[in-house]
């Protein structure tokens, strides 16, 4: 039961198949194949549908915008929401909307899907009004890449398409942190993904994904708004790539072409 | 001479401004890979740099090799809904192509720009340049950009599409090349400097990729652009060079084998364009189409740049004698004042 004031989401989605998603982070065994599995089970490269469950349901509606802007209603059947693909690629916006009078809810989401080019930018995508409230990923993480650890990530709240000043946003993660900070006048505000993952060792991959949640609230008409931009993020490589030994490498390298060059003038006017 | 009348300096701004543009073009609103100019650019280009204005072929084709055509085989599915990708790829390639042809490398591409920026560099400060390579050591290093080609983009990436390497041989070229290392550097980002140690494959490919990255900054100080010789673009433009509306043509001259300045001034050290005496487009695998040759061509019209069957620019004796003299002031001067610093095995001094 919605009740006003309530803390936080009570809209839960959580993936069941498909990429991981929502649900909470896993890590991987230490050592184990990086290798997807026959069929291409990268995140970017998922063809089979996605499904999600939602907890909460009741009265939820739940659209996915295409990358042409073009809306497809899907079903929620006993709180399980199943992504098909569309056919075309690039990202795809998942909105869930729940509509209590008192209080609208909503969630939204980004996923790539593959197919035909769709020949659209991201950039219609999250410049399309989709909710009143609502939280804009500025950008989407490009094709192929995700929010990593340490990374300072921008979003715009908007309300009614317009930014929103001195809004008070809420990132929280899988693993349990929790940052608040308040928007600028263009309603932007950025957050550095915290390094937060447990079990990480110094050297070793991992590629385990996290969900996190941004969320805000406003309260407008006597209706208050509630608006959360769900997305993953992993850690960052910087944990097991070295910059100072690849600086090291390069110099060996340098330092060898120049041995290099300078032995090889020396054979030739030698010869010459 | 006047530098706009110069085309070694022409070519410099266009390199200079392509650079840039390929650089740091993401600021005009090309953040994400569907606003990219092609996704299929005939030049060396970083998709790992995000402010840049678009990204090389080789980057999708060693994609769909892994992630498409590989395990469409493997799953004996329709194998030409596996190459689909891969052809819409080699089609945009294509329609760049055309119009430029081999001009991409001499006129576009960063990686190139970079080389002979450094190169510029080695002489202002004096270092001791070799001119040309010897016969042997260019004819050594020709097969190298073939097998590259076929296999850091075409094969290891399929053999990973079909399981039988693991991932991080999905994308090996992407792994080693200079063009992912300098294109984030430029654009202030460290990130794909490093030496992973994720795993036996990782590590391999990083060291690999910075030794060479350190490697080629050093030779190209000193040697004329060291790691196009073995770029896997110049290859692939190699396989396309008859359909290219710019060529390079030669109407040979009965001086021409006495001559032999067009093949020192070129910096790929192609002999051919002075030993051919019988084809007329001598746009050899290795040329760049970056007109050095014609420049310092000292007969009339015997080396062309040609767009279809219109001279672009022609070997002039007139210009010839400006240029040479352009040249040889140019290269006395260095970062320690005015000295005439030899440059071994080159009449034309090269830079």
């Amino acid at each position: 039961m919605h009740k006003r004031g309530t803390p936080l989401a009570l809209l839960l989605l959580c993936t069941l198949t498909g990429a991981p998603s929502w649900a909470p982070a896993q890590e991987a065994r230490p050592g184990a194949s990086q290798r997807p599995p026959a069929g291409g089970a990268h995140p970017m490269h998922q063809r089979g549908p996605k499904q999600f469950s939602l907890a909460n349901s009741a009265g939820a509606r739940a659209t996915l915008w295409k990358p042409d802007l073009g809306r497809i209603p899907l079903a929620i059947d006993n709180g399980i929401l199943t992504l098909k693909g569309t056919g075309v690629d690039n990202y795809h916006a998942l909105v869930i909307e729940q509509d209590w009078g008192y209080l609208v809810e909503s969630i939204i989401s980004y996923h790539y899907m593959r197919g035909k080019p769709s020949g659209r930018s991201t950039t219609e995508l999250t410049a399309a009004r989709k909710t009143r409230l609502e939280i804009v990923p500025q950008p989407v993480p490009r094709e192929h890449h995700q929010y990593e650890t340490g990374e300072r990530w921008g979003f715009q709240v908007r309300f009614d398409g317009r930014p929103m000043a001195a809004q008070t946003l809420t990132l929280e993660t899988a693993h349990g942190t929790t940052l608040t900070g308040i928007s600028d006048a263009e309603g932007r505000i950025d957050f550095t993904f915290p390094d937060d993952f447990p079990s990480l060792i110094r050297g070793e991959r991992n590629r385990t994904l996290a969900a996190f949640t941004l969320s805000t609230r406003h309260l407008a008409e006597g209706t208050e708004y509630i608006s959360h931009l769900q997305g993953e993020y992993r850690p960052n490589p910087r944990h097991w790539r070295s910059l100072g030994l690849g600086v090291a490498v390069a110099g060996i390298g340098f330092a060898a072409g120049g041995l290099l060059t300078g032995f090889g003038r020396a054979r030739r006017e030698e010869s010459a | 001479m006047n530098p706009l009348k110069n085309l070694s300096v022409i070519r410099k701004l266009v390199q200079l401004t392509t650079f840039v543009f390929f650089i740091y073009g993401g600021f005009l609103g090309s953040y994400y890979l569907a606003d990219k100019v092609s996704g299929a650019l005939p030049a060396l280009h970083c998709a790992y740099n995000m402010d840049g204005a678009d990204l090389c072929t080789l980057v999708p084709f060693q994609h769909q090799m892994d992630h498409r055509l590989g395990p469409i085989i493997a799953q004996g599915g329709n194998l030409l809904m596996g190459l689909m990708p891969t052809l819409i790829t080699l089609g945009t390639f294509l329609l760049f192509f055309v119009f430029l042809n081999k001009a991409f490398c001499g006129w576009i591409c960063p990686v190139g720009t970079f080389q002979e920026l450094l190169h510029i560099l080695g002489q202002k400060l004096g270092l001791r340049r070799t001119g040309s390579l010897d016969e042997e050591t260019v004819r050594r290093t020709r097969p190298v950009k073939w097998a590259i080609l076929g296999l850091l983009v075409f094969g290891f990436p399929l053999l990973t599409g079909l399981g039988w390497l693991n991932h991080d041989m999905g994308d090996p070229f992407c792994r080693i090349c200079p063009s992912r290392i300098l294109s984030t550097l430029a654009a202030g980002d460290t990130s794909q400097l490093y030496v992973d140690t994720a795993t036996t494959t990782t590590l391999f490919w990083s060291l690999v990729a910075d030794f060479l990255f350190g490697l080629m900054i050093a030779m190209a100080l000193t040697i004329r652009l060291p790691f196009c010789r073995i770029c896997p673009m110049l290859a692939l433009h190699a396989v396309f060079r008859k359909l290219g509306l710019l060529r390079l043509v030669k109407n040979p001259s009965p001086r021409c084998g006495k001559c032999g300045l067009c093949a020192k001034a070129c910096p790929m050290d192609i002999r051919e364009i002075h030993t051919e005496m019988d084809k007329h487009n001598v746009t050899f695998e290795d040329c760049t189409l970056c007109g050095r040759c014609v420049e310092f061509c000292p007969d009339k019209d015997v080396l062309q740049l040609k767009y279809t069957v219109f001279p672009l620019f022609s070997a002039d004796p007139q210009y010839f004698k400006v240029r040479k003299k352009a040249q040889t002031e140019w290269e006395k001067k260095t970062l320690f004042g005015n000295h005439a610093q030899g440059v071994k095995k080159s009449g034309a001094k090269p830079t």
